[in-house]
């Protein structure tokens, strides 16, 4: 036998299965977006990109972008800011350090679906929310129920479960900041904000960035939550992209708009990976 | 005067020392919370959820009649049977999901051959395309297949996994080529050098590949959602988050299963938390 036929029967399994299970349906989605149910003439019709143009004229679509948009803008600076102190915090020399990291790490062992549940208990009005509001003489809130604090409050639950993941990569990326660069910072009289700013910042740039595309990627496709949780609402405030193709394939039943809006979506992901990608490369030659 | 500089930076030291150790206790803690609450709750009576949330007292997070009625009415319960169905589910994934991908992963690696550039490709972009946007239009796809609402459905997406390829790839790149030059001199063919040669060394990244894929089938919703919701095929996840859309529910019960949907993660990273870690920072760094 060839070396080439060996390679591909080592390959066959792997490979069938990627192109079967993540790029046909993908191809699929690309296909059936092009296309429309027609009941004048039974079947569908090809309309070209008119799905995506009705999409883009479509209010709740309108409106699930760009919750969906702030809601990035929002969750990904605040997850990664958190994540990058905690990390610089528990690599300090401190008491117990190990075990109070592990705590916050301790969360990403719940599945999605999990943490929505007893968050769902926890943001009740009589739920431990309120009670730890009422401990600190802050009047009570609705959490879920309000469209004001709907989309805060998922960002919580969620930061909860990621930041002690994406604190793991920087804290393997500060562990390799050689420490006499430290010391050297030291001697110089630099001060521990400024050490923080120009020795570990730009060290761990690379683990950074990785978790910078890694995170804005999971959090374009955040689905339990929301389902559970909120149905989208209140008045459409937490429906964010995942959740509106669920609705517009299932509830509305309009297979061919909710496949437009699945490419909408991974387009959107592989841009911002691009993106991003090019920005770090770009500041790596500078 | 430079005897009493010392003793201030020293003490300033000291203080520094304990307000880290303090602050990174306090936001281990409250990460912890949750949690807790949960497990302590999951130790009582539903109907003793909220009898102690207002005000906060220490028996909203301690109880002094733990019992473990819950977790026997769990065995009992579809919630039980959903959990044994996630166990099989992600158990069978592992197995066969790692067979598949450290064949690929070895033919990647170790074989030269025609093409090995365009397949990877086919990898890469295999894992951009996040899984849970093309669900949709695979579920559609598995519906045409009869795929649907059985074990094989639920199976199939998380075998073939772009990042556990990738990181096996990685790790059998730095196994030296003259093993295998060794291997052909003694007769083994290429199935000989991979069973015999680069299995056996990889131990610890197969580890973290498997842990890869377990996660994956572990923590996914949206797929088990779309494609098993019939009661012999669901999925813990799934009928917990039925559980708390229900008008009565039982919240021992609830968090009884939301503890061992988490437990069971939870005991295998902590488990296999060295190659886990590794695991993250190969994807992270490299």
């Amino acid at each position: 036998m060839s070396t080439m036929a060996v390679a591909f029967a080592f390959l066959a399994p792997a490979l069938i299965s990627l192109v079967v299970l993540r790029i046909a349906p993908a191809a699929v989605a690309l296909w059936e977006s092009l296309f429309r149910e027609s009941f004048l003439r039974g079947g569908t019709v090809f309309v070209g990109l008119e799905n995506y143009a009705d999409l883009f004229g479509n209010a709740d679509f309108n409106n699930a972008l760009l919750v969906t948009l702030v809601f990035s803008a929002i969750v990904n600076p605040l997850q990664i800011g958190v994540s990058f102190l905690l990390a610089v915090l528990y690599t300090r020399r401190a008491a117990g350090s190990k075990i109070w990291r592990s705590l916050v790490v301790l969360p990403i062992a719940v599945p999605p679906a999990v943490s929505a549940v007893v968050w769902s208990v926890i943001y009740r009005p009589d739920g431990l929310g309120n009670s730890f509001l009422a401990m600190l003489g802050l009047p009570e809130q609705s959490f879920l129920t309000s469209p004001q604090q709907s989309l805060a409050s998922i960002m919580v639950l969620l930061s909860w479960i990621g930041v002690g993941y994406w604190m793991l990569f920087l804290i393997a990326g500060i562990n390799d900041v050689p420490t006499e660069l430290y010391e050297a910072a030291s001697i110089d009289g630099a001060s521990a904000w400024r050490k923080l700013w120009s020795v570990t910042f730009p060290l761990v740039r690379r683990p950074l960035a990785f978790v910078l595309v890694a995170d804005t990627v999971s959090n374009f496709l955040i689905f339990a939550p929301v389902q559970i949780l909120t149905k989208g609402g209140p008045s459409g405030s937490t429906n964010l992209l995942m959740y509106d193709i669920y609705t517009r394939a299932y509830t509305l039943g309009d297979l061919n708009k909710a496949q437009a809006e699945v490419i909408i979506l991974v387009l959107l992901t592989l841009v911002v990976v691009a993106v991003q990608f090019r920005l770090l490369r770009s500041s790596d030659n500078a | 005067m430079s005897i009493m500089n010392k003793t201030s930076t020293s003490k300033r030291r000291t203080l520094g020392y304990i307000g880290l150790s303090v602050l990174g206790a306090c936001i281990g803690l409250l990460f912890l919370l949750p949690l807790w609450w949960t497990f302590v709750n999951s130790l009582r009576p539903g109907g003793d959820t909220f009898r102690f949330l207002n005000p906060l007292q220490w028996e909203t997070f301690f109880t002094l009649t733990p019992s473990l009625d819950n977790y026997v009415e769990l065995l009992s319960s579809d919630l039980g049977l959903a959990t044994w169905n996630s166990i099989f589910v992600s158990t069978v994934t592992v197995i066969i999901g790692l067979a598949i991908c450290s064949m690929a992963a070895f033919a990647l690696a170790a074989i030269p051959f025609k093409g090995s550039g365009v397949v990877f490709i086919v990898v890469v972009v295999s894992f951009l395309i996040p899984f849970d946007a093309i669900a949709i239009p695979l579920a559609d796809l598995f519906r045409d297949w009869n795929l649907q609402n059985t074990y094989t459905g639920l199976i199939l997406p998380g075998l073939g996994n772009g990042m556990a390829i990738f990181l096996l790839r990685t790790f059998f790149l730095a196994i030296p080529k003259d093993l295998v030059e060794a291997g052909r001199l003694d007769g083994l063919g290429w199935w000989g050098i991979f069973r015999r040669i680069y299995l056996p060394l990889s131990v610890p990244s197969l580890i973290g590949a498997g842990l890869t894929l377990f996660l994956f089938q572990w923590q996914s919703y949206v797929w088990p959602l779309l494609n098993g919701t019939d009661a012999q095929h669901i999925l813990g996840p799934i009928a917990l988050s039925n559980l708390q859309g229900q008008f009565n529910v039982d919240y021992g019960v609830m968090f009884a299963g939301s503890i061992v949907l988490t437990v069971i993660p939870l005991a295998i990273i902590i488990g296999f938390q060295r190659y886990f870690i590794q695991s993250v920072t190969t994807t992270g760094l490299k």
